[in-house]
């Protein structure tokens, strides 16, 4: 159907189009046969000068002392040894790691049950849709504003329903031993729709004949989900699993907005605590081995799933 | 039988609780924003008031916010564009000739902290002077968008029938041409997704603007946070904010929505 529409006017243009260019020769037949590899070009001189020059000269910082006003200077694995003494990059390594651990594994066990909840229950989805997507299609910013004013200890709306549930108040965001999850918990909320929604999806295109007969095999309810279901969603949670660990491992904007870091720093993450080095204390040389050291546990992360993926599938 | 339909209104009673755990703190968000200064921040939380617009008049008169509401505008906008106009063709390349390699760099720049640019990026444009105009923002959020106008587009074009490109090379179509004419209208689906989302990531991005726009160009998203510095004081106008950030986003991707989570999720399958 498509292809009919288009291919009567694209023939008319072309032979406009080609009448004009006529007499061009040189550049026109370059322009033609098969070989599209220019056309990458572009793309790939943006990639090389915003991407990979910066990456280069991050991994250089990171190995020189920097100082404001004069040229970087080489010192090797200065900057890395630094790090391994002190206290501050454990921290954010601990918080960072305790970020993903708690936020990545609520949103899959979440994600899990409610997609398969979205899978079973097909009505009103139009709606349902719309309500799903809304809280990650909102800047992260945002959340962290209506956090800001939602979970004010003494003016926030939470803290009141909480009370008149007869519960004690929280202090959320400025309790040094509960802001990691409460910002974890602002995630879960913001992304664990997204996980649903790629669950749900997974689970509506698996083969409907493999459960049939897993019924009739008698597998029902928790089996049916631990040795049916589960084992098939592999693939599909694994996405889902990368998808979640680089933004999660990488988070910034929340943290940044509604603590920067604190109180004190007990949410001084890794990328808060890079950034601080960096653009507050202008240290450019430690900052950049903080995020190389990331970027690394963010690769790391993704090649792990990689190879799960492989064994995960079927 | 009966059975079933309890298990029904058991499935319908959790869809609700979780729709409601989701709609609650986005509503109290836009009530807040048109509540009277004196009543955003009231104890018991008021629900009834009279809905006044004195927060977003506060926001756009005394703020300069309209001016930050236009350069983000102006950031989105053009990092969609370079974006598309870098991404389409590439894309199409590389669906063409099955090139892995391009599509594995595309990704690695959608997985490295964006911290980590940002110190190179902060030398390399203060050498040429770049920074704090709207030319360093549009190139910066261009390595957001670029990644997502890639990854959207490679499915499209490699479902694409190879015999029609060959059939409009025969006939002697230039290769920009066979591009425009023949392959930009069937990927048109996926070229409307790929900006979208590309608009809706650029829009909703802080970290960037954060350090390197200036005065003139400060996006909404960063100006929104200076508010957050004034206190309870200042809550009405930081919710107001808030609305005028988060709606672009959510209308946009309720064109989208069907094709939104597919992608999102657009790179993770194959890489």
């Amino acid at each position: 159907m498509l292809r009919t529409q288009t291919l009567p006017s694209y023939s008319d243009a072309v032979v406009s189009q080609t009448t004009e260019a006529a007499g061009v020769g040189g550049f026109t037949t370059v322009l033609a046969g098969n070989d599209f590899r220019w056309m990458a070009a572009p793309a790939l001189l943006f990639a090389g000068a915003m991407i990979a020059f910066p990456f280069g000269y991050a991994v250089w910082l990171a190995l020189s002392e920097v100082q404001l006003g004069s040229a970087p200077r080489f010192i090797g694995v200065g900057n890395f040894r630094r790090m391994l003494s002190d206290a501050e990059f454990w921290n954010g390594l601990y918080l960072t790691l305790l970020l993903y651990v708690v936020s990545l594994s609520f949103q899959l066990v979440i994600g899990t049950w409610l997609g398969l909840l979205l899978a079973r229950f097909q009505t009103a989805r139009g709606l349902v849709r719309t309500v799903m997507v809304s809280p990650f299609m909102l800047p992260p910013v945002v959340v962290g504003m209506m956090a800001i004013v939602i979970l004010d200890p003494s003016f926030g709306i939470a803290n009141w329903l909480l009370s008149k549930l007869g519960l004690p108040p929280a202090l959320w965001l400025s309790n040094p031993d509960t802001v990691m999850f409460t910002i974890a918990a602002l995630d879960t909320w913001q992304w664990t729709p997204f996980v649903a929604l790629i669950v749900m999806g997974g689970y509506l295109s698996l083969p409907h004949d493999v459960f049939e007969s897993a019924e009739m095999d008698g597998a029902h309810g928790w089996t049916r989900f631990r040795y049916v279901t589960l084992p098939l969603l592999g693939p599909t949670l694994i996405t889902a699993a990368v998808l979640r660990s680089v933004d999660i491992l990488r988070f910034f904007d929340i943290i940044y907005l509604t603590t920067q870091g604190g109180p004190g720093f007990s949410s001084t993450t890794l990328n808060i605590l890079a950034y601080r080095r960096g653009f507050e204390f202008f240290e450019l040389g430690y900052a950049s081995a903080i995020m190389v050291t990331l970027s690394a546990i963010v690769f790391g992360s993704v090649l792990m799933f990689a190879r799960l993926r492989r064994a995960a599938a079927w | 039988m009966v059975k079933r339909r309890l298990l029904r209104m058991a499935d319908a009673t959790q869809l609700v609780v979780v729709l409601i755990v989701l709609v609650l703190p986005i509503a109290w968000t836009f009530l807040s924003a048109f509540k009277p200064r004196t009543e955003v921040a009231a104890i018991p939380p008021r629900l009834f008031f009279t809905p006044t617009l004195d927060n977003f008049i506060e926001l756009f008169s005394r703020n300069d916010f309209l001016h930050n509401t236009l350069n983000s505008l102006i950031v989105a906008g053009g990092s969609t564009l370079l974006g598309l106009v870098l991404g389409v063709p590439a894309a199409f390349a590389i669906a063409w000739h099955r090139m892995s390699w391009p599509a594995t760099a595309t990704l690695f720049a959608r997985m490295a902290p964006g911290t980590l640019f940002l110190l190179p990026w902060l030398m390399m444009f203060s050498k040429i002077n770049l920074v704090g105009g709207y030319l360093v923002l549009i190139l910066t959020h261009a390595v957001i968008t670029l990644p997502i106008v890639i990854w959207v587009l490679l499915p499209y074009f490699d479902a694409l029938p190879r015999e029609l490109v060959e059939a409009a090379q025969i006939d002697g179509a230039r290769q920009d041409q066979t591009l425009r004419l023949v392959v930009l209208p069937i990927a048109m689906p996926g070229v409307v997704v790929a900006s979208i989302l590309s608009f809706v990531f650029s829009w909703n991005y802080f970290l960037f603007a954060l350090v390197l726009s200036g005065i003139e160009t400060k996006t909404a998203i960063v100006a929104s946070f200076n508010f957050i510095g004034e206190g309870v004081t200042n809550w009405g106008a930081l919710m107001a904010a808030a609305v005028v950030i988060a709606l672009p986003p959510l209308i946009l991707t309720l064109l989208i929505q069907r094709r939104l989570v597919g992608g999102l999720a657009a790179g993770a399958v194959k890489g």
